[in-house]
């Protein structure tokens, strides 16, 4: 019995410890910070009943020090080949709650085949309306009565819109990746994502205005720091 | 033809694979009466939430959604497929494919339609098309959501609205080839002596109605198909350029016309609505001249009027369209028309109000259905002309005033004609009348709350409430002080739904237990009546009749009898 609880100790400690690291950064905007204006609720009286405090487009959202929240970090590939051929769905539910007549989270990284529980906190009508170009498009209503319904996707895709059809200023973008590697980077624009085994990878910075951006990273034993730096897009 | 009649057959080829109009006829109306049913059913769903928003549906709730909560969505299938399985499926079946097929070769007495296999052949490709708008429900994404209208861009959404365009197709082509059939018979095979002007009104409502079917569907099927190409083959007929929905650029070619689909489409629904309306018409004229035991008054003035409202009925068709921006050169135009198709049909109706002038009226249930037909039309029809003006039409389309104004002129309209030709007629198929008290409790409770359902959609319409809200208008302000109407709506629906309970036992209650009558229990004078009840199967008649009359010879000062047979040979 010892044996076999000192063997699995050892190996914790070597897949944490030993064979695999953090990757961790932060994204940073360099550039005038564009004010986010109020949105407009008007139409739902419910929705402004429901907002405890006005809530803001979400489209740039910046700290003091100019750190990104809601963009999507991700392994797009790996070069040395140190990628499982597949992974288990996790059993772990993620969720996008409507709730104030916003989407919370706003940006959501899930698995292939993991469960995703849409959830109405709002007592109103939402349209949950998810417009992926490789997983199968849907449109379901979810009216006040309907607290929960549940999705999977099948494939993997890029960052798409989730949408409500009644609430034109709801919006979402929902990311689907085969293996666990992806973050969205929290309110001071860091990240972290864990577990990677060393090795050599391109990771992405995905965000819905200002773009994408890869480096190539190289993890070690002691994990690895990819930092990035987004700009105003130019118009076009 | 007497060799014809002796043939031994199967129960399946007399019944199944019959190609006596009789039997078709009868095919026609006992699948109709179950689409009308089914119809009637998603109505009854459909009202319950509107009446209580978001509460469980009771005994049939789980087969709409989770906690038997009806969802959105849902709640749109079931408005599109209400309203196609009760135009297409349901009234337009029976008005022309079941009254049609039994009645026009007896009333002009020919031993069958022009084309037997043909006319099995139109109730086989009716049966497909109605399969495969049921089967729809059962699709991943369930039946078609985008009306029974069915406008792209948005009916180009859901998967359903496939398996619709494919039902549609069997469906037009069913209807092509009855009213082909129909038009030839009444050409072809009158009875000597049966003049153009000797024939029943019925007869000339069917000649008509199927004239618009002939000339109003080939668009609409057309149409269907490219609606079809749309969604399977990449085409783009109906999707312009640089379409974006939810916000996303559409990947289709582009170029194509939303409003070329409303134009096709409405090309040939107005008609349609005609196509409703001509038969109930031509049911009610019998029953009116046969219980009022006086000739049809203005019979030339009803015949050239029935022919004007058919030919206006191609040239009105954007009225439906007011609010597409046509341009109010186009509007003005269909107005114009609109107010013009209005005169004929006022016509008819005041024939038909006329005829009851001093007559002694039997009250019986057919004779009550089509009495309460006139002021229920003139309900629906009155209540269009509004509609019918661009003015006014802004402010009331898509509202529920409209579906009061359409369903007044085809439910207690065009279903009480069907009903009233239904008793009317029901001795000549069984040889039985419908038991009279059982009619009545059918007919009074019927009228009641056929009201009840349809006359408050006015007030709600007028305040301004949309016709396609889910929860029946709870989510907006301007709809609040015409709310309570909801469940009085749908308390009167489901107490019509009982109401007929009275009808579906009375018909399978006669059938055994009905008073046996002769073959003329009306004392009625059109040919359908000299022929044996039922009449003999493939040949109708013992003796091809001959005509000798005009169609409505009752109560004729100096005669012995009150009515006139066309058959009997004039003296002299």
């Amino acid at each position: 019995m010892k044996i076999k609880l000192i063997g699995t100790l050892i190996v914790f400690v070597l897949v944490n410890f030993g064979y695999s690291g953090d990757v961790e950064g932060k994204i940073t905007f360099d550039g005038k910070a564009p004010k986010m204006k109020p949105l407009r609720m008007d139409a739902d009286p419910v929705c402004v009943a429901n907002s405890d405090i006005k809530p803001r487009k979400e489209w740039l959202v910046l700290d003091e020090n100019y750190g990104v929240k809601n963009v999507l970090v991700f392994i797009k590939e790996s070069k040395s080949g140190s990628f499982a051929d597949n992974y288990d769905s996790p059993k772990e539910v993620a969720i996008l709650d409507q709730n104030g007549c916003v989407y919370v989270p706003h940006v959501l990284g899930v698995m292939v085949g993991q469960q995703l529980d849409i959830l109405n906190s709002d007592g109103t009508l939402h349209n949950i309306h998810a417009l992926p170009k490789v997983n199968k498009e849907f449109n379901k209503a979810m009216p006040r009565s309907k607290k929960q319904m549940s999705v999977t996707f099948d494939k993997v895709e890029a960052p798409f819109k989730v949408k409500c059809d009644v609430h034109p200023w709801m919006g979402a973008f929902v990311g689907v990746f085969e293996h666990p590697y992806f973050a969205v980077t929290d309110d001071s624009g860091s990240y972290t994502i864990s577990g990677l085994a060393p090795g050599k990878y391109v990771v992405e910075a995905w965000h819905e205005k200002l773009g994408s951006k890869t480096a190539d990273l190289t993890v070690d034993d002691s994990g690895a720091t990819q930092n990035f730096t987004f700009t105003k897009p130019k118009k076009k | 033809m007497n060799a014809h009649s002796h043939r031994e057959e199967s129960f399946f080829r007399k019944y199944i694979w019959s190609t006596d109009h009789k039997i078709i006829g009868l095919q026609y109306g006992l699948t109709a009466l179950l689409f009308l049913s089914v119809g009637f059913f998603l109505m009854m769903v459909m009202r319950w939430q509107l009446a209580y928003p978001e509460t469980p549906i009771p005994f049939v709730g789980s087969f709409f959604g989770e906690d038997g909560i009806l969802l959105p969505e849902i709640y749109n299938s079931l408005g599109a497929m209400h309203g196609t399985i009760m135009i297409f499926l349901g009234v337009v079946p029976l008005a022309v494919g079941a009254f049609g097929n039994y009645l026009v070769p007896l009333q002009i007495g020919a031993p069958d339609m022009a084309f037997p296999k043909l006319n099995a052949a139109s109730y086989w490709s009716y049966f497909i098309g109605g399969v495969i708008m049921m089967g729809s429900f059962f699709s991943e994404e369930g039946a078609a959501r985008s009306g029974w209208t069915s406008y792209p861009p948005l009916a180009d959404i859901e998967v359903g609205q496939t398996i619709w365009l494919i039902g549609m197709v069997f469906l037009i082509t069913s209807s092509l080839l009855g009213s082909m059939n129909i038009i030839t018979t009444i050409v072809q095979l009158r009875a000597p002596g049966l003049t153009w002007r000797r024939l029943p009104f019925f007869v000339w409502t069917q000649l008509v109605t199927s004239f618009l079917l002939v000339l109003a569907f080939p668009p609409l099927e057309a149409a269907a198909v490219l609606q079809l190409m749309d969604r399977v083959a990449g085409t783009s007929f109906f999707l312009p350029s640089g379409l974006v929905i939810s916000g996303e650029a559409l990947a289709v070619s582009g170029g194509g016309s939303p409003l070329l689909w409303q134009h096709l489409f409405w090309f040939l629904a107005h008609p349609e609505v005609y196509v409703l309306i001509l038969p109930a018409m031509g049911i009610v004229s019998e029953v009116i001249a046969n219980n009022t035991r006086k000739p049809l008054w203005g019979y030339n003035s009803l015949v050239f009027s029935v022919i004007f409202l058919g030919f206006m009925s191609f040239v009105v068709w954007a009225h439906h369209m007011f609010l597409t921006g046509m341009g109010t050169a186009m509007s003005s135009f269909f107005q114009i028309t609109t107010m013009i198709i209005s005169i004929p049909s006022v016509i008819i109706l005041s024939a038909l109000f006329i005829s009851l002038w001093g007559a002694s009226i039997r009250f019986n249930t057919p004779m009550l259905f089509a009495l309460a037909f006139l002021p229920m039309f003139g309900i629906g029809g009155l209540t269009g002309l509004p509609l019918g003006i661009a003015a006014s039409d802004i402010y009331l389309h898509d509202t529920y005033y409209v579906i009061g104004h359409f369903h007044y002129v085809v439910a207690p309209g065009t279903i009480f004609a069907l009903f009233a030709g239904i008793y009317y007629w029901y001795p000549k198929i069984t040889g039985r009348r419908m038991n009279e008290r059982l009619g009545q409790l059918h007919f009074w409770p019927s009228l009641l709350f056929m009201n009840g359902v349809f006359m408050p959609m006015f007030i709600q319409g007028l305040a301004g409430v949309s016709r396609r809200l889910w929860d029946g208008g709870l989510e907006y302000a301007h709809a609040a002080g015409v709310l309570q109407w909801n469940e009085f709506m749908s308390i009167s629906a489901w107490l019509l739904g009982i109401s007929q309970i009275p009808f579906i036992i009375n018909i399978f209650f006669s059938l055994k237990r009905g008073e046996k009558v002769d073959r003329n229990p009306w004392e009625a004078t059109t040919l359908e009546w000299v022929a044996p009840s039922p009449p003999l199967p493939h040949i109708n008649f013992e003796t091809l009749p001959e005509v000798h009359r005009e169609a409505y010879e009752y109560s004729v000062p100096g005669r012995n009898r009150d009515f006139t047979p066309q058959t009997e040979p004039k003296k002299g």
